[in-house]
């Protein structure tokens, strides 16, 4: 068993190095890890070679250029962008964020680069004429965005219920579909969204609410250099006309300038071959997280069954302990925590990899541990007490009579595990791992073809799972032999 | 009985309760070499927590127990030691499922490194010959009846070549036709000096090969003497009940 613990951590050791490897650039030009909104119009978006575009993207390349800083673009919902910034995951937030007295209180922000404001929009066939006709009715938000806390601020006043959203394809097609009636949102977001063929009309283009700012951001107090870098490059790009460039490039044009053409992005073999690196690359992700969730849950779901049957009833208490704790936190609330809010408590970096498997470890380990724990239980008493009675210590008893007996009754469940856990890797997409659920939100936010694409993307999952099973089958047939 | 001083099994004033429940009461019984001790007496009356005491399956609240001149209970003492020479045998059998009929019996003497394989497994299927069994030596236990359980969980105990066998009512889980053979077993067992303690319901057993037949009632010691004397002439008069009782039946 300890060797089994060196192993482990050993093994993440490893892998919080190579992670860290990757990010950290061997020259003395500064590299900053930068944070976004995946999706998020014309802002921030995938172009059809997969490559972050958008005002904000172009703004930051061309400032970085100019200030001599490399970064390495992190990109995930915008509740998380900003959330790692303040969790020193991220130095800095770049999301089409708006310039807030609430959120000064955590971010110093550039210079504001982009003027804004909140508009609301309701589905182009609506009957919904003024905000009063809300009342009773159902709004889409999206979480931790000013458009969302302009919503909440009216609620009252107007009598609507809201609905929270992480990105902003799916939003809107909730209006779209009829879930909900509006949605607030930033004027130019939705406005380069309808031009680009989502069925919403903005109700109040001429006169936005509160027209606020866009500003870049870092923690408050920290990465000054980076804000003072930011703020200098802007002036200048400002100032010979290159922002302008920006700007007009993305709402001049239509997009499918950035995304391709209408083939490639409406018809299912068009999607597929358009993506093709985009889908392999997550499916390959998927399948790294899956192969090393199943692996390492399984050796620290061995480790606490075996510590849950144990004569001492401090070990038994504390696996009984961790598999309570870990089964009955929902998995995405364990992986923000590891991945958002354990870094500002232990104050170094945890990459969104190694957060993603040390959640798959902590929770479908706890499963896993309890079902290991069962299978044990379910072996007979008489065999420990005829192992013993022969003199037969503890814990070559385990091994040779207990446990051969206990895994044969619990290959099933570890089956049922493994596919479980090839499931709930679909989870750590909230943390901005791109797998292939996030991969799917991406390529959905940037041609709107969401049936196609999560059609594409569900069949992908059933053939793996497929894969798996058929893969665990043939080992239990061995077993059993 | 033996001429011998030596105790091999050391018994004295041994209380268990489970909760309020006084299981054995004040139990003194000493047992010497090449003894053999049949324990009877009604279901629930202790004689099976007391065997299991013996090779600390239970623990007492409070008593003595020697074995082989070792203080079982003091924690110093390394209890696997002192099992390897106590044989157990089990009403229910207990033969290790994930292991054939020659591995079951060959585990214990290979892991403590007693003897390495070739040899245990010479041993093995000497005393599988000994039982009767030699045909079954590489069955699955699941094929076998359970008679031939019982053979496989003695020959078993005797593979770590112990000098007390403790058998806890070893054929009542069997078929009837099938109790013969395995008291054959024992009784060759007895002949051969093998010290025994058994828990039993097979009075005709016991007349013929307990040197001592020890009576059990409400968690203490009734009587005991020699099998003549308790069947023939007992004293006590819940021995007496009993034995109206069983030999009824």
């Amino acid at each position: 068993m300890k060797r089994i613990l060196l192993l482990l951590t050993t093994f993440m050791a490893g892998l919080v190095m190579v992670s860290q490897g990757l990010t950290a650039s061997a020259d003395t030009t500064p590299n900053y890890v930068i944070t976004t909104d995946a999706t998020y119009p014309p802002f921030d978006f995938q172009d059809k070679n997969n490559q972050y575009v958008g005002i904000d993207q172009d703004i930051l390349k061309e400032i970085a250029k100019r200030e001599g800083f490399t970064y390495t673009l992190k990109p995930m919902s915008f509740n998380a962008a900003t959330q790692s910034v303040t969790s020193d995951q991220a130095d800095g937030v770049i999301a089409g964020m708006s310039i807030t007295d609430e959120r000064r209180q955590v971010f110093d922000f550039s210079t504001p680069y982009y003027k804004s404001g909140i508009a609301w929009a309701v589905s182009k066939d609506s009957k919904v004429k003024s905000l009063d006709d809300l009342r009773g009715k159902t709004v889409a938000i999206k979480t931790g965005t000013s458009g969302a806390n302009y919503a909440l601020s009216v609620q009252k006043k107007y009598g609507f219920k809201v609905t929270y959203f992480n990105d902003s394809e799916t939003l809107y097609r909730d209006v779209i579909n009829g879930n909900s009636v509006a949605t607030f949102g930033d004027l130019p977001v939705l406005q380069y969204s309808i031009k680009n063929g989502t069925q919403l009309k903005v109700m109040n283009p001429k006169d936005p609410f509160e027209a606020g700012e866009y500003g870049f951001a870092v923690k408050k107090g920290g990465n000054a250099k980076l804000l003072a870098s930011f703020d200098k490059g802007f002036a200048e790009i400002k100032k010979d006309g290159t922002y302008d460039k920006i700007v007009n490039k993305y709402l001049d044009a239509s997009a499918s300038t950035f995304t391709g053409n209408k083939a490639n992005s409406t018809t299912v073999w068009g999607i597929l071959t358009s993506n093709k690196k985009a889908f392999l690359d997550g499916l390959f992700e998927t399948i790294l997280l899956t192969v090393m969730g199943i692996f390492l849950a399984s050796i620290w779901g061995i480790i606490l069954g075996i510590m849950g049957i144990s004569q001492n009833k401090f070990v038994r208490g504390t696996a009984t302990t961790i598999i309570y704790i870990f089964r009955g936190l929902p998995m995405m609330v364990l992986a923000f925590f590891i991945y958002i809010g354990l870094p500002t408590a232990i104050g170094f970096k945890i990459p969104a990899f190694v957060a993603g498997v040390i959640t798959l470890i902590l929770n479908e380990g706890a499963y896993t541990g309890a079902f290991v724990r069962g299978g044990f239980e379910a072996v007979e008493r008489g065999q420990m007490e005829a192992a013993r009675s022969l003199g037969l210590s503890y814990g070559v008893a385990m091994r040779k009579v207990i446990m051969p007996q206990g895994i044969k009754i619990m290959v099933p469940s570890f089956i049922n595990q493994f596919i479980i856990t090839l499931k709930d890797t679909s989870i750590l997409s909230a943390i901005g791992i791109l797998e292939l659920t996030q991969t799917g939100t991406l390529i959905v936010s940037r041609n709107s073809q969401g049936f196609k694409v999560w059609a594409i993307i569900a069949v992908i999952y059933l053939v793996v799972i497929t894969l798996l099973t058929w893969l665990s089958n043939w080992v239990e047939k061995r077993t059993k032999a | 009985m033996s001429e011998q001083k030596q105790v091999k099994v050391h018994v004295e004033d041994v209380n268990k309760s489970y909760g309020s429940n006084h299981v054995l009461r004040d139990i003194s019984l000493d047992v010497h070499p090449n003894e053999v001790v049949v324990m009877i007496g009604p279901s629930g009356s202790g004689k099976s927590t007391f065997l299991r005491m013996l090779n600390q399956l239970e623990m007492p609240d409070s008593g003595t127990i020697l074995v082989d001149g070792y203080d079982i209970l003091d924690k110093k003492t390394d209890i696997n030691k002192v099992r390897e020479n106590i044989g157990m045998v089990f009403q229910n059998f207990n033969l290790f499922n994930n292991y054939t009929v020659i591995q079951n019996v060959m585990l214990a003497p290979v892991q403590l490194g007693k003897m390495g394989k070739e040899e245990a497994e010479k041993r093995a299927r000497e005393l599988l010959e000994t039982v009767g069994l030699a045909d079954k030596a590489d069955m699955s236990v699941g094929s076998l009846s359970g008679g031939q359980k019982q053979r496989v969980a003695i020959a078993r105990a005797l593979a770590m070549d112990p000098d007390i066998m403790l058998f806890d009512e070893p054929t009542s889980a069997l078929d009837p036709e099938m109790v013969g053979d395995v008291l054959d077993v024992m009784k060759d067992l007895a002949r051969s000096g093998m010290t025994m303690i058994i828990v039993t319901h097979e009075m005709g057993f016991a007349k013929q090969v307990a040197d001592r037949v020890v009576f059990f009632e409400s968690g203490k010691i009734q009587e005991s003497g020699e099998p003549e004397q308790i069947f023939n002439a007992p004293k006590n008069a819940r021995l007496q009940e009993f034995l109206s009782k069983v030999m009824q039946a």
